[in-house]
């Protein structure tokens, strides 16, 4: 634990409750950071720097109101605290502002989540600009000559989070982050450059994939993009590849939260216990997972976290709901958001499956589009490219699927074996039959 | 057109903000321009930052060589209030603080920052920053003038100054206003957010600026219900504003129109997919000119020959009644600044002139490689961030047609009144964007009204594809938007006439 920080959480509360708070919640999060950007063999850019930030959440009288800052300068933070706190009596009253019910702390997980990485003092500066001068190698040497431009990046940071409230809630974490990547433009014909990029990220430094394969594949998916083109309007299977799941299933999962329900706007409101997609649909949110981008043991109410089970087999099991919505919806609390998101992987690869499926497409990436969490209507932007006997055959680009998601979700026919690591999301590629890939 | 005539109070501000285009700004009478009714010098009055700290620094951040360094300095106090379930029942504050030190060679940026305004922090940013370089010292001026700038956003009073007392109401109002307006209204969720962002700009060759950005708007957003059935939409209505803006017929404006949208969307139908002719209607739908085809000319994506009009300065890209310009100098616009973030001043810069493309948006980086001036387009989010070329106020020009003639020109296609979520890839100039409100176009009429449908297309070929524009040039009148890119959030206005796109993929149902 950082005393620094400790010192800082604790007068907060105490200055806030001296203050005329009758509770509150104080927290700050610390994350000091590398980034160095590649160019033209040069580096491009190169910065440094700590952040620390304070939030303060103040309770006077059922009445709530949240602050934050970053001019953590003690007269100016007593003067922060004070405006807050009459800020707040001046407010409506909401009798559902409370902190939680202390017994919500208690159960925490004892485990060792492995996202803090002994091996960051040691990630030299040298280290940093030989990994992104390998990168950008990497993906030069596998573009050719149809390269424009291509950046190599690295991301690190060490972050620290402390969270305390007025009722007994105490939470620290620390945690490592690393994340390489290259970007990538390519000539296609007339004016069109395809513009590409593959990345990984990891709280570990020894989960990180090479640097060589990082630039090579960013290479290999901006080639991938070149002669993309419009196909005519087909109903066909498709598969979105492990990496874009997220984008699509992250408008199916406005409707989980608690907010969304209170507020009338979400179509699973009155879904729990039925089946809203196909047997193959499962999602679990596992805080535990070790050296998840996502685990913790606590949230930001100071809940104790478990592992749960959103979705068994296209059957919706639970929410995502806060302290305040669950005592809104008179319901019990969940977590607000998920930790780690994990569908679990099937048996097959992405190969075996196309090759099955004979014709339709791979979907490698998502434009604009949207969703509504009220209606569950979505359409989006895709791109990708075209498999015909399970080999790809053409790139495509400027198509697009629209569905609902009650529907959509039931048309999910397999999962693949091939979870992407690099995320909190950790997203096997899916399998649907019957979509509308709109097009000519 | 009936949905147009309900927008007269929008039409009467964006007329006002046209005149702007052309005519120099006046302050109207009894304001005054906070920049001239306050001393310059914030920073070192309440955090001591001296012309000689600021030397000392800058030297610093040259040390290792370097063309010139800049130190950007941000105070920003933002606060909202929100209403839920009837009462305004939240408040959040934030206060932001920091400075940001760039040493830049060439193409090349080192950048350090610090939260803390001590001398012994911003020296180690300063070294930071100078990593980028290893040569010869460089060298800073040592005596700074303060930049001769226009004021764009004159405010009667700093909103920070004015009491919570008077924005409640304003919620609360719109809250009441949009149960008022029908008993299909089942929730209704408002706001009122206003920021408060000063900045000060220190160059190296010798110049300050600084300046006081104000940001602000009202929200309403309505879930209804008809039939068993759920529709939710929003409106929101702000700028650069005074307070003295939020006046009740703004309460009203934006209530209706929340109301007005969310109900319209119970006859909603998602269109056919396919190719077809789309009608852009005036003001809000300039996202997609600012999305699909500002960005790509946006300098650095050309210095780097990533956009795909990295080649077409002095071509012809769109029809010759077709005028783009972004603007800096639209009075209490979204995108209006008085100075940028690196210190050049505020200014007007036209893009495509009758269909020729005349000139990228630069920050002083890419205006070094084309060697011509900065436009004033350096912009950041906030004292962490890396100055990018980012645009303003983007607009196209009014043209010859009346929107009557527009739609009558379209047999079978799309009436596009508001999208959101747009993206675009800048290289292929592919872009897709999501209509939230619209019509059916049949037979040169407007039918149903439709929804939840993806538009996509390509910059270049849409703006080639620019066939009529009307005489209806409206702003979107919105102060919440924000544009983002490379990772920062930039406030920027947009506005555009009633116009015709002959042909764009609508991603619908099959029929």
């Amino acid at each position: 634990m950082n005393k620094e920080l400790y010192d800082l959480v604790a007068w907060t509360v105490k200055t806030a409750k001296s203050a005329g708070a009758a509770e509150c919640r104080a927290g700050v999060s610390s994350e000091r950071f590398v980034n160095i950007s590649y160019r033209d063999h040069k580096p491009e850019n190169i910065k440094e720097a700590t952040t620390k930030q304070l939030g303060l959440e103040v309770f006077v009288k059922s009445r709530y109101s949240i602050q934050t800052t970053s001019d953590l300068r003690k007269t100016a933070l007593r003067d922060f605290i004070s405006n807050a706190i009459a800020t707040t009596k001046l407010l409506a009253e909401d009798p559902f502002r409370t902190l939680p019910d202390p017994k919500y702390y208690k159960g925490r997980a004892k485990v060792d989540l492995g996202v803090l990485d002994p091996a960051y003092r040691k990630f030299t500066p040298e280290d940093r600009h030989n990994l992104v001068k390998a990168i950008e190698n990497a993906a030069l040497a596998a573009g050719g000559e149809k390269v424009i431009s291509v950046t190599a990046m690295e991301y690190d940071s060490y972050d620290e989070l402390l969270l305390m409230s007025s009722n007994g809630f105490e939470g620290y974490q620390e945690s490592t982050f690393y994340q390489a990547g290259a970007q990538m433009t390519v000539q296609d014909e007339g004016d069109r450059r395809p513009m590409g990029f593959d990345y990984a990220a990891s709280v570990m430094n020894s989960a990180m994939p090479s640097p060589q394969e990082i630039g090579t594949s960013a290479a290999k998916r901006t080639l991938s993009l070149l002669g993309g083109k419009k196909l005519k309007t087909e109903t066909m299977p498709v598969i979105i590849e492990n990496r874009n799941v997220s984008r699509l299933l992250g408008g199916f999962l406005t409707a989980m939260y608690g907010s969304s329900i209170q507020q009338k706007r979400s179509f699973l409101a009155d879904k729990k216990g039925k089946k809203i997609g196909s047997k193959h649909f499962t999602i679990i949110d596992d805080p535990f997972v070790k050296g998840g981008m996502g685990s913790r043991l606590f949230d930001m109410d100071g809940l104790a976290l478990k592992k749960r089970v959103m979705v068994d087999a296209g059957v919706l099991k639970e929410f995502f709901v806060d302290w305040y919505y669950s005592r809104k919806l008179g319901w019990e609390p969940t977590t607000g958001g998920p930790a780690n998101l994990v569908i679990p992987p099937g048996k097959r690869s992405l190969k075996e499956i196309m090759k099955d499926l004979g014709r339709g497409i791979l979907i490698t990436g998502f434009i604009g589009g949207n969703s509504n969490s009220t209606t569950g209507d979505a359409s989006i932007g895709i791109t990708g490219e075209l498999f015909e006997n399970g080999e790809l055959v053409q790139a495509v680009a400027e198509m697009n699927i629209a569905d609902n998601h009650l529907k959509f979700w039931n048309k999910l026919v397999e999962v693949a074996n091939d979870p992407f690591l690099y995320s909190s999301w950790r997203m096997p590629s899916l399998v649907f039959t019957d979509v509308v890939v709109s097009g000519l | 057109m009936k949905k147009i005539s309900r927008r007269s109070f929008i039409k009467t501000a964006a007329s006002a903000a046209a005149v702007s285009i052309a005519a120099p700004v006046v302050l109207p009478r009894g304001w005054y321009a906070l920049a001239g009714a306050e001393k310059p010098g914030y920073f070192e009055r309440e955090f001591g930052i001296s012309d000689s700290l600021c030397q000392k620094v800058l030297v610093k951040a040259l040390s290792k060589g370097g063309d010139f360094a800049d130190l950007y300095f941000e105070h920003t106090i933002t606060n909202s209030l929100s209403l839920e379930d009837g009462k305004v029942n939240r408040a959040y504050s934030d206060v932001s603080l920091g400075v940001g030190i760039r040493t830049v060679k060439g193409d090349q940026v080192g950048y350090g920052f610090t939260q803390e305004m001590t001398e012994e922090s911003m020296m180690n940013a300063a070294s930071t920053a100078a990593t980028i370089a290893s040569g010869k010292a460089g060298k800073s001026a040592s005596k700074f003038t303060w930049l001769k700038m226009k004021n764009y956003y004159p405010l009667k009073k700093l909103l920070t100054s004015v009491p919570l007392e008077s924005k409640l109401p304003l919620v609360q109002n719109a809250n009441d206003k949009c149960f008022a307006l029908s008993p299909q209204v089942m929730k209704v969720n408002a706001g009122f957010y206003d920021q408060q962002k000063r900045i000060l700009v220190v160059t190296s060759d010798g110049i300050k600026a600084e300046d006081l950005q104000p940001r602000n708007y009202l929200y309403a957003s309505v879930t209804a219900e008809k039939d068993g059935r759920r529709e939710r939409a929003g409106w929101n209505i702000g700028g650069r504003k005074d307070f003295s803006f939020y006046t009740q017929a703004v309460v009203d404006e934006i209530s209706k129109m929340a109301v007005d949208r969310a109900l319209v969307l119970f006859e909603a139908v998602q269109p056919p997919a396919g190719e077809m002719p789309v009608v852009l209607g005036p003001g809000v739908t300039a996202v997609l000119l600012h999305e699909a085809i500002g960005h790509g000319m946006e300098a650095d994506f050309n210095r780097k020959n990533l956009s795909t009009y990295s080649t077409m300065i002095g071509r012809q890209v769109a029809e010759p009644f077709v005028t783009i310009i972004d603007d800096g100098t639209m009075p209490n616009y979204l995108g209006s600044i008085n100075v940028d973030d690196e210190g050049t001043p505020g200014q007007r810069t036209v893009l495509v002139d009758k269909g020729i493309l005349t000139s990228y948006m630069y920050d002083k980086i890419s205006a070094r490689h084309y060697k011509v001036k900065s436009s004033g387009n350096g912009r950041r989010q906030s004292y962490q961030h890396y100055v990018q070329p980012r645009m303003r106020n983007t607009i196209m020009l009014a043209g010859p047609a009346t929107p009557k003639d527009v739609i009558q020109n379209v047999k079978k296609g799309i009436y596009v009144q508001d999208v959101s979520n747009g993206q675009v890839k800048i290289g292929e100039g592919d872009f897709a964007f999501y209509v939230s409100q619209g019509k059916m176009v049949e037979d040169g009429k407007l039918t149903a009204p439709i929804k939840d449908v993806n538009i996509m297309g390509n910059g270049p070929k849409m703006l080639k594809n620019i066939t009529l524009l009307a005489n209806d040039f409206e702003m979107n009148e919105g102060g919440s938007g924000a544009c983002g890119k490379g990772g920062q959030a930039v406030p920027c206005g947009f506005g555009q006439p009633t116009c015709l796109v002959k042909s764009m993929t609508v991603g619908g149902v099959k029929r």
